[in-house]
């Protein structure tokens, strides 16, 4: 026992001596998981001999910690899931401007403004349905379809999730509060049932739980790669309803090594990188120039709808502000 | 046989040696320490957007408060009664196959709540493994997986205390005449009451902060608006966060309330004695067996369904799972490492507190034992985002500390330490007085007294609730999330990532390897050892 007690204390001083950054190399806070970017940041270290040392986090929870370390943060680099969490930051200033080289690398609208974030892929809104449950006719064009009795109690959503509040704030951008205020109290009156988060509601609709859900694009396929025999299909709107939901990137402004950050964010934008959002997790690359594998539809037949979180007033509180005031919360 | 009345010492008052004063110093730190997550939620709930409740409605939230305090409830009843049968019919009855349900009742505690959701919404209902049962939900669905992952923290410190229990004052009733019914009531009842007592605590608060088991059984609790409103409206989320702080305050003192009442005789020397099921003995099997198959067969086989149809689907081969198999090494030793650590410091850190709660005479372990249990009802990223902002107000010796290693376990102490701190009250208050009074006539100094005869009578008590520290920072994330070193992936943490984009295979895989190293360490740290000293 005693020979067991003092091993641990040893270990446990060789791990806290491993702590803290690397000289030289970055430290990323990630907002979306190992398994979707990890692979790059080794293939970065490889390419460049920079070293890189990530925290993976839910985007809002690493938001919060950034602002709560201030100018103390050890982190040079956010990646962030959304823009709701990235803006967070962008708006309190705790971001720095991108230069124009790196800014130039997406399109414009997959930025924000004032160049203090840019995205790297993007995931497009869709309603998953059950195809046992669901007949292709059925089918809504539009967003606001939803609001009709025939959908009543059918439609799932995710209130409480960032991409769903994300994609209220993008339809507050396109058809201002009022409008979607009312979308959001006729969708409660309408008996939609609220979930948790993205793969909770794939995984009802998959089961039959639910018949259908306003998600992501990406979980469905997630699911389906890990059993094929899912009932689940995911279909796209013609309007905001397939709004893309951007994964960001930006820097801190409180980091030391800009330079080899902006060589970090530009790296996960060039081909290879980008091409691996495309075929290893299902997403769209945004860099210019770049392609989504065959099986994704194309971005542009989508008349998808970006926007940009700055141009609008109040951002995600006021969002907030207006699910909760719908009502849509409550079970 | 010994027979001595509880807290010896709060007949004796102030405790004026210098153990005693140093004891209290130790309650006093204790204290501070414990405070700062409180003192950050009073101040960040009147600061942050325009002072307390500004940005809410009371309205909005009486609703989801009151849903918060009946969940807690109900689980806290039927935790402690599973809990508590559990440890009477594994400890002290003939129960057929009791090595391996001594093993396994535990384990249920380290499934991550939102996991542990996930599994039975996946396992029962249209579409899941048993199709005819129905899928679990709502109010229902909550208090079942809530109390199926909970009873552990009352069933581990009663089975010690059961235990750790002579058979003599139950032989003597018996010879006196009183049935068995009448025996467990009157003799066994009152001595495992405050460790029921103190376990059902446990469960209250870890349901009341609970949001993985809540929001995915779709149950709309405090911690659902806390969540929601974090990154918008923080100010909210942290006066939210200062009601359940509150309400833990209010519970912890009716548990002391409660505890207090009687005046119970404690035996101490010989082996427990041991009941005859008769002809229940089929039926109480059976019942356990139903217990764990819920809590933890079901569960297993949905991580068991997702790891291979996962893996047939992706192609992963043999080396794939070799090389799956490889990459959770790091995370297990990592999570090993943590949980050990964090649950040996918490029984040496939380010893002098529980000294001072057992012993009633000090204001300081009054106050200890309020402070200990509210950190309990704080969700985790509360505790952690608490703990950033003061560190980093810290001079930068103190704010180096900051992300690394002992910070880390600090907070899992702080976290969890109600469970140690409960569970070693229990022991100390259970022991008897005459013990350390021969002691000292006989010239033993404090320490001595307490290596020689404390430790041994409390040493099993202590040590469950070291073990129900270990298990909770094995599943715990917020906090190791934001606050571990740089890398320092836990078995944990790789779940949630897997969890958190749908790769259910490493879901499934990551969480089975938690459970069985989980169930390795408990064997090997807290049921071993406690066997061994129950022996001698």
């Amino acid at each position: 026992m005693k020979k067991l007690t003092i091993a641990l204390v040893l270990t446990a001083i060789t791990v806290s001596a491993c702590g803290g950054a690397t000289d030289g190399g970055l430290v990323v806070y990630s907002g979306r998981t190992e398994n979707l970017v990890g692979p790059l940041f080794e293939d970065f270290t490889e390419q460049t001999g920079i070293a890189v040392e990530v925290r993976y986090g839910q985007s809002a929870d690493l938001a919060l910690l950034i602002q709560q370390e201030g100018d103390r943060s050890p982190a040079d680099v956010f990646i962030s899931q959304s823009p709701g969490a990235i803006g967070l930051l962008a708006g309190e200033n705790l971001l720095a401007k991108l230069s124009d080289e790196t800014g130039a690398l997406v399109p414009v609208e997959y930025r924000n403004t004032s160049r203090e974030w840019i995205g790297l892929s993007g995931r497009v809104r869709v309603v998953v349905y059950n195809s046992d449950l669901v007949d292709g006719s059925e089918l809504p064009a539009s967003v606001f379809d939803l609001v009709e009795p025939r959908y009543r109690g059918r439609v799932a959503l995710a209130p409480a999730n960032g991409s769903f509040q994300d994609f209220v704030t993008g339809m507050r951008e396109v058809h201002g509060d009022e409008l979607t205020l009312s979308w959001l109290t006729a969708m409660d009156d309408n008996e939609s049932p609220t979930y948790a988060n993205n793969t909770a509601i794939v995984q009802a609709v998959a089961r039959g739980e639910v018949e259908m859900g306003l998600v992501n694009h990406y979980y469905n396929l997630r699911a389906l790669a890990e059993d094929p025999s899912l009932p689940s299909v995911n279909h796209f709107f013609e309007d905001v309803g397939s709004l893309v939901i951007i994964t960001a990137i930006g820097i801190l402004d409180s980091s030391s090594d800009v330079e080899k950050a902006e060589e970090l964010v530009r790296f996960l934008l060039s081909p290879r990188s980008q091409q691996f959002f495309s075929e290893e997790t299902f997403e769209y690359p945004l860099a210019t120039g770049s392609q989504a594998t065959a099986e994704l539809t194309d971005l542009v037949d989508l008349q998808v709808m970006t926007y940009d979180f700055e141009d609008l007033s109040g951002g995600l509180t006021r969002t907030k502000e207006l699910i909760d005031a719908s009502g849509l919360e409550a079970p | 046989m010994r027979v001595g009345s509880k807290h010896p010492d709060s007949k004796l008052g102030l405790d004026r040696s210098a153990a005693g004063r140093l004891r209290r110093f130790a309650g006093w730190v204790t204290v501070v320490v414990f405070i700062f997550p409180l003192a950050y939620l009073l101040w960040g709930s009147m600061t942050i957007n325009g002072g307390f409740l500004a940005g809410t409605s009371v309205d909005t939230i009486t609703a989801p408060l009151a849903r918060s305090l009946l969940l807690a409830s109900a689980a806290a009843v039927v935790g402690t009664v599973l809990g508590t049968s559990m440890a009477w019919l594994v400890t002290r009855t003939d129960l057929p196959g009791k090595r391996i349900w001594q093993a396994v009742v535990a384990l249920p505690l380290v499934i991550p709540s939102y996991v542990g959701a996930a599994g039975l919404r996946a396992a029962f209902g249209q579409g899941g493994l048993i199709p005819w049962v129905p899928r679990p939900t709502g109010f229902w669905g909550s208090l079942l997986v809530l109390s199926a992952l909970t009873y552990p923290y009352v069933y581990l410190p009663v089975a010690a205390r059961l235990g750790g229990m002579a058979s003599s004052l139950e032989d003597a009733a018996r010879l006196l005449g009183d049935q068995g019914s009448k025996v467990l009531r009157r003799i066994v009842l009152p001595q495992i009451q405050p460790a029921m007592l103190a376990g059902g605590l446990i469960v209250f608060l870890y349901a009341l902060s609970d949001f993985g088991a809540v929001s995915l059984m779709r149950y709309d609790t405090i911690t659902r608006a806390i969540f929601a409103s974090r990154l918008a409206d923080k100010g909210t989320a942290l006066t939210l966060g200062l009601m359940l702080a509150i309400v833990a305050i209010g519970v912890a003192l009716v548990e002391r309330r409660l505890s207090s009442r009687g005046d119970h005789v404690v035996i101490e020397g010989g082996r427990p004695r041991m009941y005859e099921l008769g002809p229940l003995r089929r039926w109480a099997a059976g019942a356990v067996g139903a217990v764990v198959a819920m809590a933890l067969l079901a569960p297993i086989s949905v991580f068991v369904v997702w790891w291979v149809r996962g893996s047939l689907a992706l192609g992963m081969g043999y080396s794939g799972l070799g090389e799956s198999l490889s990459l959770l090494v790091a995370p297990a030793r990592n999570s090993a490492i943590a949980g050990v650590v964090a649950g040996g410091a918490a029984m040496v850190v939380l010893l002098p507190a529980a000294y001072l709660t057992a012993r009633r005479a000090t204001v300081v372990g009054a106050v200890s034992n309020i402070v200990i249990a509210a950190a309990f009802a704080l969700p985790g990223l509360v505790i952690a985002l608490a703990v950033v902002y003061w560190i980093l107000q810290a001079p930068e010796a103190i704010a180096g500390l900051y992300q690394g290693f002992p910070l880390l376990v600090l907070v899992y102490v702080v976290h969890f330490g109600v469970q140690s701190h409960r569970a070693s009250v229990g022991a100390v208050a259970a022991l008897p007085a005459r013990y350390g009074e021969a002691a000292r006539v006989l010239g033993a100094g404090s320490t001595r007294r307490f290596f020689t005869v404390d430790l041994p009578l409390i040493g099993p008590g202590v040590l469950a609730g070291g073990g129900l520290v270990m298990l909770s920072t094995l599943k715990e994330l917020p906090a190791t999330l934001l606050l571990a070193p740089i890398g320092f992936d836990t078995l944990a943490t790789r779940v949630w990532g897997a969890s958190e984009d749908g790769f259910l295979s490493e879901v499934g895989v990551t969480s089975l390897t938690l459970i069985l190293l989980s169930g390795f360490l408990t064997w090997l740290l807290v049921l071993r050892p406690t066997k061994a000293t129950a022996l001698q």
